[in-house]
This record gives C-alpha cells, sequence and structure tokens, in this order.
C-alpha cells in the first residue's frame, strides 16, 4: 500500500495524542537541535516534532530503546504498548544478537522480552548515508528484510508500505480507517529497488578502502603490538560500547527493601577497568590495550561463536563518538593484515 | 510470558555460623523452600540491599532442605557475610552452571585437590561422593592452605580420613611461628608425588586460586592424566548467572552456563583462562 509521507505523520500523532491502537507512546527520530551536530536522535512525538523518518541512522542505538540503562529485572518491570518508527537496518540486524542472547531456551531477561512484545516496530530504508555508516562492509543493508512489522520506503512524497507481521497488519488496519492508502501504480516497486541499489553503492564507495577478509579469525591472533598502538589513544570511557546497537553487557545490583527482593540491572562497559574484577582485585584485562583488544574480539570472534553472527552492524556510531577519534574500520582492516605470530 | 523470573530469589535463615580460618567462614542456611541443586553448580547469594555474588555451596547435593556455604572475606558482599548473624535473612536464586557428572565416575578412583577456599565446592563434591562411596573404586583428597591457620574443615578432618577408601593428603605452604603442624609442607601439587593412583580413565577435579589451578593442571597433565579427564571449577564474576551479562565469558564460554565447571580440553585453546 501506498501513504502520503504527510498522512503518515498526522497518523503518527493521532496514535501518540489519542492512543489509537493502544499506543501509549509513538517514538520517532528527529534532527538534533544544535546545528553543528549533523544527526538524528529518537523522541516521543509531539505537535512541533518533525520526524527525519528517511535519511539514516540515528545517533542513539534503538537496542537503548528496548535495554536501558537501568530497570528492574525482579520485580520485573512491564514496558507500556509503543510503536517506534525510523527503525534502520542496521539496528535491526542487531535483534538477531539480542533475541538470541536475552530470550533464549535456558533463561529469559523479563524486561526486554516485556518491550519485544509490546513494541510495534515500523522500519524505513535508508535514504542518505553518513561518514561512519558502513553496513554492507560487514554484510548488512541499507534497509530491512527482517524483524520489522512495518516498512517504509520512500517514492517521492509518498512511502511504500510493506507488511512483516501479523502486528504490522493490525496496525495497517487501524491506519486504514484513519488516513488515505491506495494500491501502488506499478513503477514503485522499481523505484524503490533503484533508491536502495543507489544508497549501497555510495556505502560500497565509501567503504572500498577499508575492504578486509570475512575471516575475522585472523583477528585473534594478530601481533599484539598492533593493539598496543592502536589503542594509544584510547581514554577508556565506554562510550563505544554504550551506543554500540550489539552490546548489552550489564550489572545486576540488589536494592532489596524489607520482605522483597530487588533486582536492578545497569549498563556496563568492557572497556571499564573494574569490568570482570573478581573479589580480591584480581582481574584478566588489567591493561586498556587488553580491554580494547577485548571488544574486537567479542564483536567478530565471541558473539560468532554464541550467535553465529558477527557483533558489528556497520553503524559506525563507536567512529562518531569516539573522544580519541579512534576509527574502528581502519583498526580492524589493519590488525587483520598484520604478520600472523606463531601459534 | 509463561516462563518463570530467572531472577527470582528465595530466602534463607541463617541458622549456624563456623568460623574456619580468620578470613573463611561457613554459613548453615535453610532456605523458605528445598534448592535443588548438583554438586559444581553454584548459586547467588543476596545479602538483602547490599548485593549478591556467586558462590558454591560446601554441602552435599544430597540435602536440599539446607545449605552450606564456605566464603572468604575478599570484597564488598562478603564482608557483609562476615558481619552476618546467626538469625539473619539473606536470599538464594539459582542452582545455575553445570556440576561434575559423577554418575559416570562410578568404580573409578577419583582424586580432589582444593586449595584454600577452594576447598569449600570440593567439599560438596567429596560429600556428594561419600554418600554413595560403594560406587567408587577410592577418593583421594588432596587439601592445600597457606598456613595451618588457613586450613577449614579442620573439625572434620579425622571422622573423613576413618572412612574406609578414603585418602586425605594435607599441605601447608608454610609454618608461622606459634602454629601446629604435623602433616606436610610443600605446595599442594607436591602431593601428587605422594599418591599412587592410576591416571588412565580416571577423573580429576581441581579448585583453587587461579595459580594453583594453573600449575596444578601442567603437573596432572605430567602425571598421565588426559587432557578430558580434569575437572576444573572455572570461577570469574558471573554477575547474573544465566548467560545474560558477559562478565564471565571466556572465550567463547560462559562461565555461568557452560561451567563453572569445565574439563581442561574444552577451555585449553581460550586466551587468559588462568587470569
Amino acid at each position: 500500500m501506498i501513504v502520503k509521507a504527510q498522512d503518515f505523520l498526522s497518523f503518527l500523532i493521532k496514535c501518540q495524542k489519542e492512543s489509537l491502537g493502544g499506543f501509549r507512546q509513538v517514538i520517532v527520530p528527529r534532527k538534533s537541535r544544535n546545528p553543528e551536530d549533523n544527526q538524528q536522535l529518537f523522541e516521543e512525538i509531539n505537535d512541533s516534532t518533525e520526524p527525519v523518518l528517511e535519511s539514516y541512522r540515528t545517533i542513539d542505538p534503538l537496542r537503548a530503546l528496548f535495554y536501558f540503562s537501568r530497570e528492574t529485572l525482579l520485580p520485573a518491570d512491564k514496558g507500556k504498548k509503543r510503536l517506534i518508527v525510523g527503525a534502520k537496518g542496521c539496528d535491526m540486524a542487531a535483534f538477531q544478537i539480542l533475541d538470541k542472547a536475552l530470550i533464549n531456551e535456558d533463561f529469559v531477561d523479563p524486561v526486554y522480552q516485556a518491550w519485544r512484545e509490546q513494541t510495534t516496530i515500523i522500519s524505513t530504508d535508508c535514504a542518505e548515508i553518513c561518514d561512519s555508516c558502513h553496513c554492507t562492509l560487514v554484510g548488512g543493508k541499507p534497509y530491512t528484510d527482517q524483524n520489522y512489522d512495518l516498512n517504509l520506503s520512500g517514492v517521492g512524497q509518498h512511502y511504500l508500505i510493506t507488511i512483516g507481521s501479523q502486528k504490522g497488519e493490525e496496525l495497517l488496519k487501524i491506519m486504514k480507517e484513519v488516513v488515505d492508502l491506495s494500491l501502488p501504480q506499478g513503477d514503485e516497486i522499481d523505484k524503490i529497488k533503484k533508491n536502495r541499489d543507489a544508497v549501497v553503492v555510495k556505502l560500497n564507495e565509501q567503504n572500498s578502502r577499508f575492504s578486509r577478509s570475512e575471516d575475522y579469525s585472523a583477528l585473534r591472533k594478530s601481533d599484539i603490538e598492533g593493539w598496543i598502538d592502536d589503542s594509544k589513544s584510547c581514554i577508556g570511557c565506554g562510550g563505544c560500547t554504550n551506543i554500540c546497537p550489539t552490546c548489552y553487557c550489564i550489572i545486576i545490583n540488589d536494592d532489596s527493601t524489607g520482605e522483597e527482593f530487588i533486582k536492578v540491572r545497569s549498563a556496563d562497559s568492557c572497556q571499564l577497568h573494574g569490568y570482570a574484577r573478581v573479589a580480591g582485585g584480581d582481574t584478566p584485562r588489567p591493561k586498556m590495550y587488553q580491554r580494547f583488544r577485548n571488544r574486537y574480539l567479542c564483536k567478530f570472534d565471541y558473539m560468532k561463536s554464541n550467535f553465529d553472527m558477527i557483533g558489528c552492524t556497520g553503524c559506525g556510531r563507536c567512529i562518531d563518538v569516539c573522544a580519541g577519534e579512534i576509527e574502528f574500520r581502519e583498526v580492524v582492516q589493519k590488525n587483520m593484515q598484520l604478520p600472523k605470530v606463531q601459534e | 510470558m509463561a516462563q518463570t523470573n530467572p531472577y527470582k530469589t528465595f530466602a534463607a535463615e541463617i541458622y549456624e555460623i563456623i568460623d574456619e580460618s580468620p578470613t573463611i567462614r561457613t554459613i548453615r542456611v535453610k532456605p523458605e523452600k528445598p534448592i535443588p541443586f548438583r554438586t559444581g553448580q553454584f548459586i547467588e547469594l543476596t545479602i538483602p540491599n547490599i548485593g549478591e555474588g556467586p558462590f558454591t555451596p560446601s554441602s552435599s547435593h544430597h540435602i536440599s532442605d539446607k545449605m552450606d556455604v564456605t566464603i572468604m572475606k575478599a570484597g564488598f558482599v562478603t564482608e557483609y557475610v562476615h558481619k552476618a548473624k546467626v538469625g539473619d535473612r539473606i536470599g538464594i536464586r539459582g542452582p545455575y552452571g553445570t556440576c561434575y557428572p559423577i554418575d559416570e565416575w562410578k568404580g573409578k578412583d577419583v582424586l580432589i585437590m582444593g586449595g584454600g577456599v577452594g576447598m569449600a565446592p570440593t567439599r560438596s563434591l567429596f560429600l556428594s561422593l561419600l554418600q554413595d562411596i560403594d560406587n567408587y573404586n577410592s577418593i583421594t583428597f588432596l587439601v592445600g592452605a597457606r598456613t595451618p591457620n588457613d586450613m577449614i574443615y579442620k573439625q572434620h578432618i579425622q571422622g573423613w580420613r576413618d572412612i574406609d577408601k578414603v585418602n586425605i593428603l594435607r599441605s601447608v605452604d608454610r609454618v608461622p611461628e606459634g602454629e601446629e603442624w604435623n602433616e606436610e609442607v610443600c605446595l599442594i601439587t607436591k602431593l601428587l608425588s605422594k599418591i599412587n593412583i592410576k591416571p588412565e580413565g580416571n577423573p580429576v577435579v581441581v579448585c583453587g586460586p587461579p595459580i594453583m589451578m594453573k600449575f596444578g593442571t601442567m603437573d596432572l597433565l605430567k602425571y598421565g592424566y588426559a587432557d578430558k579427564d580434569i575437572y576444573l571449577s572455572m570461577e570469574k564474576k558471573m554477575y547474573c548467572g544465566i548467560g545474560h551479562c558477559r562478565h564471565c565469558v571466556i572465550g567463547q564460554y560462559y562461565a555461568c552456563k557452560d561451567g563453572p565447571v569445565f574439563t581442561y580440553d574444552k577451555v585449553k585453546n581460550e586466551e587468559n583462562i588462568w587470569e
């Protein structure tokens, strides 16, 4: 189905204001208010919001809306029914890791699961890219073909709507009652394919200088001197992990009061010194370069073993956020090319 | 959302406290409902409003309505364990992780090495084995501590030694002035030269400080034990216990879910396993 961009926006505001579809919150990307800052971020929609639905990914990862920096696990926070619009391919790909990690046959994170179940996601194709975007370098795409409920692809002042799930189908029914939807004229599919291909070409051009093999086992074997050198400007702030769509490390704290046991989880970062420290003070990675290297191995090696997918979806946020101006793509490429040390 | 909350915590009351050494104490607790576990598995123990941490019970897995947990004063939460009094209420969630496959050890000569507070989990194993001692050919327990005063479970040793098919050897690293000791003075790994077990096909369990685990494993390999027969209790920072927090990751494995009991052949190619 096709919807006018303007109609779609008024539908979103109606959802937010009148709890249409039972949604208690509608979240969209909007431009940063700092004119020097060429970024988008997620915000609850209101009358004055100007959503930026196509463009490229937000600076805050979608993960942070499903796995907040601090939540109560026992008794478990319940979440609320909401609609998130403007999710990008890189963020959607991260669900392949997060869902396996946090909702598996052994144990379920009750709060993450509640947010997943209560959220309807409308993803949108990327129409532009930013300097750090590199989804195609890690096998991703600037649009999604999985996990979405509805997907929007921009065609002029319209969106082509694709249904991805039962939830999406129900949402479309509600939309039909409020705004005019029309049938595609026939050439939209071609136009969308052209748009998508054009963005892929841009991404490939931008990232050709970072090209590398897909056999990331080389990283584990690379010379330690390379990591020491690359980590020199790292200040260990943990910004890269906090903003990563696939990082989900947490600590558990006890906030029990009286008779009730209360367990709270908070975000943690493997870049921080105390991360893996055990009682008695020993830590397996006391040096900054060890923690720096650990992040790369976790993404490209450990997560690959754990989830059959590398932990980088190419969003490039860690590059944008780095206080030490470390170019993630360059570090990966360089350490995969270093002479191998004897095993 | 039929699944139960994995963080569900049960109350337990401390009914006895045994100070084993200046830094190690055993708290004996009665949980509000039985907590069945298999020896080698661990629990998360809560000191309400203070924190929680992973500990391996030191009592037999044949008992589930009571539990002993032996804890060394080493950090924030354990400080409070050492301030606890009889009658205090704590919390327990779990059990989590893998156990020692003792059903596969029937007819075998079982060797156990416990160093320092690492004797706590191995006491659970030892007591669980004792329950069905007829199943095993022999049980040898090598125990190490820094000094005689650091040696734990002193009051039980003679009783255990009197049991047929049980052999217990103990060593301390040194004997400070004023302390008494009439058993071995050497590193625990040196006790291997004083036993006579055929290593082929027999299991050995190692639990202790990282340095002892490392050199213990090297010596056991020299002694003739196979990689797959060396069981290591790899204790890491297991915050959540359920493979979600990633703090205990050892390469591709989670110490909390794939361990804490690992055979050496499984982890030997991972990095920093002894740290």
